[in-house]
């Protein structure tokens, strides 16, 4: 195989930070305080990225995701370990490196928030030495997927979070970059929107084989574009392969959530025993009450069919009312713990 | 450089695009003026100079003071650490430019916005209403170039006072502290010839009469040659020269430490 273009190896990131104390005399004490913790954002980890892979990099929030993204664009220096990016170390070459790379922040824009939406890109295509033609073959592509040019007299404070998402997408491909880090894409968009930008973006891994490296907590962005899945939880790598293993184990799972009419303190503590003795096993279907008088049950349907569980819990309590969702990633993260994947 | 002068024009742009916010500003530097008038006529009611100024010279050069605020403040630091504080510096950073070019050229789009629409019109105005006017000589001819540096000067103490966000987040108290050693120690609100002798030579040594002393002297000052001009000129350039490669230095350091909030 050819040589990685994103090479990690037994990567660091520490953060000193303040042990904040409560309140207004806490606060006032902070000011003398040299109490410090370090954080461990992102411990000890490695992995090779190959050229037009398409990666999730996945994991709950705070998981470092985002750490491994900022090192990765050269924002933030390594606290440890070895990291090259298309064979520049991305911090102390940010210059070189941020023009092979093309990068978009969900929660963030790149654009000019008060110019019309064409200025960003002539400016960028300034900034990014990007000659006409490649800039025109561009916004011509673009064009044609997503019809961009009915935006392009909008000042970018007045465009939607969907438009303005694709606007940031097509901004950040105008220098044609090896590699692609887009960081939560799809936060906050509604389905359709959502499915456009996946387009988009599986378009643009296949017309230049451009590396594409996915942070989100929306497995349904991973399991529509990725190939591998590398999942990371407080820092460290949990999990490391081929995104069939993953769908096949979440695919199955699914959050059946109840409101329980009278719901008394044991009630889920019945529910589980109750869940036991109806369906055999010690935990195998894990009960726990959450927010607002919800009691979500984690049913694995290649084990249990819903259905037989939804029927049972019916029968057995008053319910006031039920859904069903996909599994989160937080569950994930813990199947993964409990050896799910080993 | 093609590119830090897409950035400058950006932000000539984007001030372009409140066309009103810049009337009030312009207002609130007119009465600023007459504000000086009025209290500057009272200081010389009964003398015809102090320490060698006459009620023109004085006038111009507090007046013309304001004049020059609105073009050599850059609120760069402002800007970094509101970057900062809002995680917007890692875009900033994302780019493949260097950062202090780039804190420049954004400020340069605002320096030409402010030139042309606040601070040419309140010079215009304060010789044609308030009917100032006075004796120049070589100096006018130096006095673009004074500007210039003037503006380079101020632009990069204040980046430095922006890159003290990566360790403090936020910077309105240093920032103000500056701001008021600034306008004291530059002759922006008082002219340094007012200043006890010692004094005036003490600020000789440092950064801050280079904002406005510099340009308001070149311009009030009939008597100086051409060599004196040249002098003064170059102590601007050597601070501008100085507080560039102090802000650079200052980058590498302060960039080690950064921590981005949000996402």
């Amino acid at each position: 195989m050819a040589d990685p273009v994103v090479e990690v190896e037994h990567l660091s990131k520490h953060f000193r930070v303040l042990n904040r104390r409560e309140g207004l005399w806490g606060a006032t004490r902070d000011l003398f305080s040299g109490d410090y913790k370090t954080v461990r954002a992102v411990d000890d980890i490695s992995f090779d990225i190959h050229a037009g892979e398409m990666v999730g990099y996945i994991g709950p929030n705070g998981a470092g995701k985002s750490t491994t993204i900022k090192m990765m664009t050269g924002v933030l220096k390594p606290s440890g370990g070895r990291l090259l990016v298309d064979g520049n170390a991305p911090y102390a070459n940010r210059q070189r490196n941020a023009q092979g790379i093309g990068v978009v922040f969900g929660q963030r824009t790149q654009l000019w928030w008060d110019l019309p939406v064409i200025e960003s890109f002539k400016i960028l295509k300034e900034i990014y030495r990007v000659d006409n033609e490649m800039y025109k073959n561009h916004l011509g592509l673009f064009n044609e997927l997503v019809n961009l040019q009915a935006l392009y007299a909008t000042p970018v404070r007045k465009l939607s979070l969907g438009q303005r998402m694709l606007c940031d997408i097509t901004a950040s491909f105008l220098h044609s970059p090896r590699i692609f880090f887009l960081d939560e894409p799809s936060i906050g968009l509604d389905v359709s929107v959502k499915n456009k930008i996946r387009s988009v973006i599986r378009e643009l891994n296949q017309a230049q084989r451009t590396t594409i490296i996915l942070t989100t907590h929306d497995l349904g962005d991973v399991e529509a574009l990725c190939q591998r899945i590398i999942i990371i939880d407080q820092g460290k790598i949990i999990y490391d392969g081929p995104i069939g293993k993953v769908t096949a184990l979440f695919g199955a799972y699914r959050t059946l959530k109840v409101q329980i009419h009278n719901y008394r303190e044991d009630t889920s503590h019945q529910l589980q025993t109750g869940l036991e003795v109806r369906f055999g096993g010690d935990g195998a279907i894990p009960v726990e009450h959450t927010e607002a008088g919800w009691t979500d049950i984690t049913v694995n349907q290649d084990q249990v069919p819903l259905l037989e569980v939804l029927h049972f819990v019916m029968e057995t309590f008053p319910v006031k009312d039920v859904r069903i969702v996909e599994i989160s990633m937080e569950n994930v993260v813990q199947q993964v713990y409990e050896g799910a994947l080993a | 450089m093609k590119s830090y002068v897409a950035l400058a024009r950006s932000s000539y742009m984007a001030a372009m695009m409140y066309r009103f916010s810049f009337s009030f500003t312009l207002i609130g530097n007119l009465l600023y003026i007459a504000l000086l008038y009025y209290l500057w006529g009272s200081i010389y009611r009964d003398v015809e100079t102090i320490r060698g100024m006459s009620f023109n010279q004085a006038f111009v050069y507090v007046a013309l003071a304001g004049a020059i605020f609105t073009m050599v403040k850059t609120w760069a630091d402002w800007e970094i650490s509101y970057h900062i504080r809002s995680g917007a510096i890692i875009m900033d950073l994302i780019k493949p430019l260097d950062f202090q070019l780039y804190a420049l050229s954004r400020t340069v789009g605002f320096l030409f916005f402010n030139v042309t629409m606040i601070a040419l019109p309140s010079a215009l105005v304060l010789f044609l209403l308030f009917g100032a006017n006075i004796e120049v000589g070589v100096g006018l001819l130096f006095l673009p170039a004074a500007l210039v540096l003037a503006f380079l000067v101020s632009f990069a103490i204040d980046y430095i006072i922006g890159l003290t966000s990566f360790y403090t987040e936020s910077i309105w108290g240093i920032s103000t502290t500056k701001e008021i050693i600034t306008t004291l120690l530059s002759g922006a609100l008082v002219p340094l010839q007012f200043f006890p002798d010692v004094a005036q030579r003490l600020l000789r040594f440092l950064p801050f009469q280079a904002i406005y002393h510099v340009p308001l002297t070149v311009l009030t000052s009939p008597d100086l040659g051409v060599k004196d001009c040249a002098a003064l000129l170059g102590t601007q350039a050597a601070w501008v020269l100085i507080l560039f490669v102090l802000g650079r230095f200052f980058f590498t350091r302060a960039s080690r430490v950064l921590t981005v909030s949000g996402g």
